[in-house]
């Protein structure tokens, strides 16, 4: 009805402090969400992008469900099937450059080509030189070719010779053909003979894919279908695998930033709470009015939905604004960060469909559900209201009723703390925050009572006036204080959490990397995409002057309830001896040994917390050798793979199921007595011949993990900033409120003799006062919910060292009370200089 | 002939200790073009009468018969409709939506009846013009006297062409002057287009505007008085002590 | 009331005959409705304003008619009309009727002081609306004079009307007392001896 929505834009342009704080609160909730949603998508689609775009133009392409490896036999299956015109057999590998390389990327794709099938399923049109010709693969001709685009970033000329780092060290090819294909960031690729590519890399016969083509006009689908048939379910059939461990990464940094954006919002809701109960109230004249000329209770209901309506449209239009702002802003700075690990291309903010309909929906849906109470209790007033005079803000009654369902939820959520089970721990914090929210109305009383006496100590005569306006209305000032609460709980226990983490993988650290020496790739992919080095850089290392018992670690790929699991191989003898594994409870270091029978695999802490199997489970695992049954027999970490969930298994496994032989990550200890010094020297020198590995001492090794874990924490006190800020709206909006709706009183104050500083003083005092409630139930529910997120920390299997978060109270105080006081500081100068006179006659 | 009739009205407040007889069997009968004054003392139920003959809130026991039905039986939805078509209100505070134009706050209850805002806007600048208040039908409330706030209050009452008009102190917030005018005003209301008002006041020159006074003492009707063609003004001078 | 020295005044401003006088007077207080006055009244008192030597018969005037005598002040009559504008008017509300009615209905069982203070207000009323009507029907270019007369009527019987609330209020008080009697005066009796006399009110009354 036109009346309401005219009534609702006037009232909203009426008020326009208050319509621009409660604006802000949704605005900051949705910016969050459709910010950072906004960025997250763009890398996740460029990394499918770069490898989509790695399919091309073929018709069909077939990879590995494990992502590794696979027998070149499957190609004649896929070859025999009606439909398929001609198949290509290829080997797709991105390595990493080391930093010295001398070309200008920091990483390539070497794929391995069939010369003469290869053109059959894909075109390679030349824009210089020649094609791969069969004679490349005499091993004498190093020959590859490359988008001339590649060639142009990289400097190459036709007929120059590049390094390029493998698995026996280096490799040097002659760039004997120039593409005219455009060089799809982040897959450029390197094209070389398939028996060049698959010695580079140490596979063997093996090949990673297969293209091919289909007869022309043949149903697509259909024969998709036959393929799929022919070749079983240990092969992904269309499209290259996507459900890589990054994207999931990336999905999972997705949840947690729509959390922390449901938290903004939620603390919004209450602000938005705040000011359409004030509304209300201010407004009651005007709605009993209006029901007594003849408006429905509907009417009015819809009056206020539709002003709510319009509330979360304008906050969610400027926070999408904001958002799209944000979303540049933070691309550019994590695109860099990014960039630096994997060579992704800048990526563009780019909003799904479902990002805008999500932040639309939480963003406009908070703000009329927070106003749906407030919007009944106005639907609920008699027209007798109309008749009544004006009130001023008069004492409200405390909400009693709901104040004891809070307390009971407050219990319910300590029985769920001390049940044990990290669900319901989980559980009980949400069910705490609500139970704060619930219980604080009458909850304001006591201690507002409580805290005033300190205050009182400094204000004394101000310090009670700002205790007695506040318990006027304990159902804002709870409002208010479960804003801040929330705000408080983020910032204790995110703090809390990242240092006891940090502390946690400190001392991890340390005992895992109990080797000396530790050599890996430059640029460390573990799950994939990192070339490993032959048996060559181990037996080098095993050689040098001064180095004692040297281990490895192998990696591979597969699939379990459709994720992905990293495989380690392990040489059970030689990686009990040197690598500092922690065990699990009930497992031990007779586990290890066990690992040498085939058919048994050792599993770490994330991903019996992510699968829920354990000792004694048996995993029927696919591998590019088929299925294959497999015994856990053990729970342990290592520090490097602590965070993926990841499985051991013997190298002779690995290389028989997976048919991986080279080794990725190196440990080594020096021999006992001898000097340290001088077999970093040597083992240095060795090193240095496989360029794209590093080699790292104890020292050197800890010292990288820790600027990565500050650059972390960084992040995480920006978050923590972040997340306090909708606290410092809420307590800005209630206080001017509250000068608002005591204009009168002011005046009379004045009259009366108070000084300016005085009414300053009573502002400030019940900022503080409002801190102080949401500070004490924060702090609470703060330390609880860093509390049970160390309890899923080690539900994942690592032992955290649980540290009370001294440091985070310490911020979340200092945090709340400079808060109170910067919120304090608008509305005492609104009030001190309210104009006695004109104050008086305030209506 | 009675277009508005309460039989019986009772209303009582609380209970136990708390309880109020606000109203006690309170027979009233009101013609059509009637302008009916009530007073009394502070607390004698003046209010109450008002309230539960507008709608605005259900009798204990008795009916209020309004153009022939009994709305002290009728669900809050049915009162809302009979208080937007058959009543108008004017309250003591004005009770203008500060938000809204003098002409926006007349059409109110046509608006809400589902006029069409263009028409409706029409007939409030027609009525605003008939009370008098031609040139300031653009302005807001803050912007207007109490005087013609509260000529756009009788505007707002009157656009529905109402059975009765309920004035519940309207110069209860007026100066002298302003009060004059808006009891001139309502005279010409129920005098020349024949609606029936009944009012609330305290001021005798306020109540001598009407046809007929009712007095009221502890929820009870006391003494019920035409007023209007009364003698010469030679006797009311002479009694006056003028003469 | 001083119909006496309204002639007098009358006359000041210029001489005229009785006929004239009459119908000067009327336009003063606005128009017979108001204060009606008959024109014997006015040649009874000229005649006695004449006997005091306050005015004369100036001229005898004839106009197709009976003969018209033309007053005019004496130097008497305009000192006496001087001393009237110098003295105050008397306030007479002290004798009051409706006072009478109910203190004597309070004493007497046949009668009911309720019922009288009913019927009053009910006639107070009744002269408030025929008065405001009246006032309201004056426009605006209606001599300012007569809008002050019937304000003051209007005035009166407010006051009058708030006295009367006041007295019911306190009629059940007034009943536990007994009726004021002249030997032994009481609390509670109205103080009409004690009203203050102002100067010049001795020469104020003769309506
Ligand atoms: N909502 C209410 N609750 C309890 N008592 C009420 C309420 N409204 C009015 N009353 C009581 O009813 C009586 C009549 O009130 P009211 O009609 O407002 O009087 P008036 O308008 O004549 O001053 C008073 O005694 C008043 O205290
Ligand atoms: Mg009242």
């Amino acid at each position: 009805m036109s009346i309401q929505l005219r009534l609702a834009a006037r009232y909203l342009a009426g008020r326009k402090l208050r319509t621009t704080l409660t604006t802000l609160a949704i605005v900051l909730g949705v910016m969050v969400i459709f910010g950072l949603n906004g960025i997250l998508p763009g890398m996740i689609q460029s990394i499918q992008q770069v490898m989509l775009a790695s399919v091309g133009q073929v018709d069909l392409s077939i990879t590995s469900a494990s992502s590794g490896t696979f027998e070149p036999s499957v190609a004649q299956a896929v070859a025999r099937v009606e439909g398929v015109r001609a198949v290509s057999p290829a080997l797709r590998r991105t390595i990493a450059l080391p930093r010295d390389s001398g070309l200008d990327a920091s990483a390539l794709v070497v794929v391995g080509i069939d010369p003469v099938t290869a053109p059959h399923v894909r075109p390679y049109p030349l824009a210089a030189g020649r094609m791969l010709r069969p004679s490349d693969e005499s091993g004498m001709r190093t020959a590859a070719m490359m988008s001339r685009e590649l060639a142009d970033k990289l400097g190459l000329r036709l007929g120059e010779r590049f390094k390029l780092p493998s698995a026996s060290g280096t490799t040097v090819l002659e760039l004997v053909g120039m593409l005219d294909t455009p060089a799809l960031p982040g897959s450029e690729e390197v094209i070389v003979s398939l028996p060049m590519a698959q010695r580079m890399f140490d596979v063997g016969d093996r090949i990673s894919e297969i293209d091919a083509g289909f007869v022309s006009g043949a149903d697509r689908e259909a024969v998709q279908r036959a393929v799929r048939r022919a070749i079983g379910p240990d092969y992904i059939v269309g499209a290259v695998q996507t459900e890589s461990p990054l994207s999931a990464g990336f999905e999972a940094a997705s949840f947690i930033m729509n959390t922390i954006g449901v938290f903004a919002l939620a603390m919004g809701g209450f602000i938005i709470l705040n000011t359409f109960r004030t509304i209300v109230s201010e407004r009651r004249h005007d709605i009993g009015m209006l029901r007594a000329v003849g408006a429905s209770r509907r009417t009015i209901l819809g009056m206020f939905l539709l002003e709510s309506l319009m509330q979360g449209l304008l906050g969610t239009g400027l926070g999408l604004l904001a958002g799209y702002g944000l979303a540049i802003v933070a691309n550019n700075a994590l695109g860099r960060m990014v960039e630096q690990i994997i060579n992704l291309p800048p990526t563009d903010v780019r909003f799904t469909p479902s990002t805008w309909v999500t932040a639309i929906i939480l963003g406009v849906g908070v703000t009329v559900l927070a106003a749906l109470v407030p919007a009944r209790a106005a639907a609920r007033i008699t027209p007798l209201e109309a008749l009544r005079p004006a009130i001023g803000d008069v004492y409200e009654a405390a909400a009693t009723k709901r104040g004891w369902a809070g307390l009971a939820l407050v219990a319910v959520a300590v029985a769920g703390l001390l049940s044990g089970n990290t669900g319901l721990a989980g559980l009980s914090v949400v069910l705490l925050l609500a139970g704060l929210a619930l219980g604080s109305s009458v909850a304001v009383r006591p201690l507002s009572d409580f805290f005033s006496r300190a205050i009182e100590l400094v204000y004394r005569s101000e310090g009670g006036v700002a205790r007695a306006n506040l318990q006027r209305n304990p159902g804002r000032a709870a409002a208010t204080a479960s804003a801040v609460m929330i705000s408080i709980a983020l910032i204790v226990a995110l703090v809390g959490t990242i240092t006891s983490t940090i502390e946690g993988f400190g001392v991890y650290a340390e005992k895992s990397t109990g080797t000396d020496y530790l050599i890996l790739p430059q640029n460390l992919l573990l799950g994939g995409g990192t070339v490993g080095a032959g048996p060559e850089l181990r037996a080098r290392v095993q050689d040098t002057p001064g180095i004692g018992d040297v281990a490895t670690l192998r990696f591979a790929n597969t699939v379990l309830n459709g994720t992905a699991v990293q495989v380690v191989g392990i040489d059970p003898k030689e990686y009990g001896r040197i690598a500092g594994f922690e065990y699990s409870k009930g497992s031990s270091e007779a586990d290890l040994t066990r690992l040498e029978r085939d058919g048994t695999v050792l599993a770490n802490g994330v991903f019996t917390a992510q699968y829920g199997s354990g000792r004694g489970d048996t995993l029927r695992l696919p591998t590019p050798s088929g299925e294959k049954r497999f015994r856990v027999v053990g729970v342990g970490n290592d520090y490097i793979n602590a965070k993926i969930p990841t499985l051991y298994v013997s190298q002779a496994a690995l290389e028989r199921w997976w048919g991986v032989t080279t080794d990725v990550l190196i440990l080594a200890d020096a021999r006992p007595g001898s000097d340290k010094a001088a077999a970093l020297r040597e083992l240095t020198k060795t090193v240095a011949e496989f360029p794209s590995f590093a080699l790292y001492d104890t020292a050197s090794w800890r010292k990288v993990q820790a600027d990565l874990y500050a650059q972390m924490e960084s992040i995480y006190y920006v978050l923590a900033l972040i997340l306090a800020i909708p606290s410092l709206l809420a307590l800005l909006n209630t206080l001017t409120i509250g000068v608002l709706a005591r204009t009168r009183e002011i005046g009379m104050l004045r009259a009366v003799g108070g000084t300016r500083k005085q009414i300053k003083r009573i502002v400030l005092s019940e900022s503080l006062l409002l801190a102080a409630l949401g500070l004490s139930a924060g702090l609470i529910a703060g330390v609880w919910l860093g509390y049970v997120m160390i309890l899923a920390v080690e539900g994942l299997g690592l032992a955290m060292p649980y540290r009370f978060p001294g440091v985070g109270i310490a911020l979340a105080v200092a945090v709340g009370l400079s808060f109170a006081a910067l919120a304090a500081l608008i509305p005492a100068r609104q009030a001190a200089k309210l104009d006695v006179i004109r104050a008086l006659r305030y209506e | 002939m009675t277009i508005a009739e309460t039989r019986g009205l009772t209303k009582i407040y609380g209970a136990g200790e708390t309880r109020v007889v606000a109203l006690d069997h309170v027979d009233l009968a009101i013609e059509p073009g009637e302008f009916v004054a009530v007073m009394g003392p502070s607390g004698c139920g003046k209010s109450t009468l008002l309230n539960l003959m507008g709608g605005l809130d259900t009798p204990t026991e008795g009916s209020v018969v309004l153009d022939g039905r009994d709305i002290a039986a009728m669900s809050d939805d049915e009162l809302t409709s009979v208080r937007r078509k058959r009543i108008g209100f004017v309250f003591q505070f004005f009770n203008l939506i500060p938000v809204l134009t003098a002409a926006e706050n007349a059409s109110l209850p046509l608006v809400l009846d589902g006029v069409p805002p263009k028409e409706a806007l029409g007939r409030a600048e027609e009525m605003l013009a008939k009370v008098g208040l031609t040139h300031r039908s653009g302005s807001r409330p803050d912007q207007l006297s109490g005087g013609q706030q509260q000529r756009v209050a009788v505007a707002r009452a009157l656009i529905t062409d109402p059975a009765l008009v309920l004035a519940d102190e309207p110069t209860g917030n007026l100066d002298s002057r302003s009060s004059e005018e808006i009891a001139g005003l309502l005279r010409q209301v129920s005098g020349e287009w024949g609606r029936a008002i009944l009012m609330v006041t305290h001021d005798p020159r306020i109540a001598a505007h009407a046809d007929r006074i009712v007095f009221m003492r502890d929820g009870r009707i006391v003494d019920d008085t035409r007023i209007a063609n009364s003698d010469s003004a030679r006797d009311a001078m002479e009694r006056a002590g003028l003469l | 009331m001083s119909v006496r020295h309204a002639i007098l005044g009358l006359l000041a401003h210029e001489p005229r005959h009785g006929y004239d006088l009459h119908g000067a007077f009327e336009a003063l207080v606005g128009g017979r409705g108001v204060w009606p006055v008959n024109p014997a009244q006015i040649y009874t008192t000229l005649s006695r304003l004449e006997e005091a030597g306050l005015v004369v018969k100036s001229m005898t005037r004839r106009v197709g008619g009976p003969d018209q005598n033309v007053f005019e002040l004496t130097e008497a009559g305009r000192e006496e009309l001087d001393r009237w504008y110098e003295s105050g008017a008397p306030s007479m509300h002290q004798r009051d009727e409706v006072f009478l009615k109910i203190t004597l209905a309070v004493a007497d069982d046949r009668a009911r002081p309720e019922r009288v203070i009913s019927r009053q207000r009910a006639t107070l009323y009744r002269d408030l609306h025929e008065l405001t009507t009246r006032r309201s029907q004056l426009d605006t270019e209606a001599p300012l004079a007569h809008k002050l007369l019937l304000d003051k009527a209007i005035m009166h019987i407010e006051a009058d009307l708030r006295w009367l609330e006041m007295t019911e209020a306190r009629l059940h008080e007034m009943s536990r007392q007994p009726v004021p009697e002249r030997e032994k005066p009481r609390r509670g009796r109205p103080r009409v001896t004690s009203i203050d006399k102002r100067p010049g009110e001795e020469g104020g009354d003769d309506t």
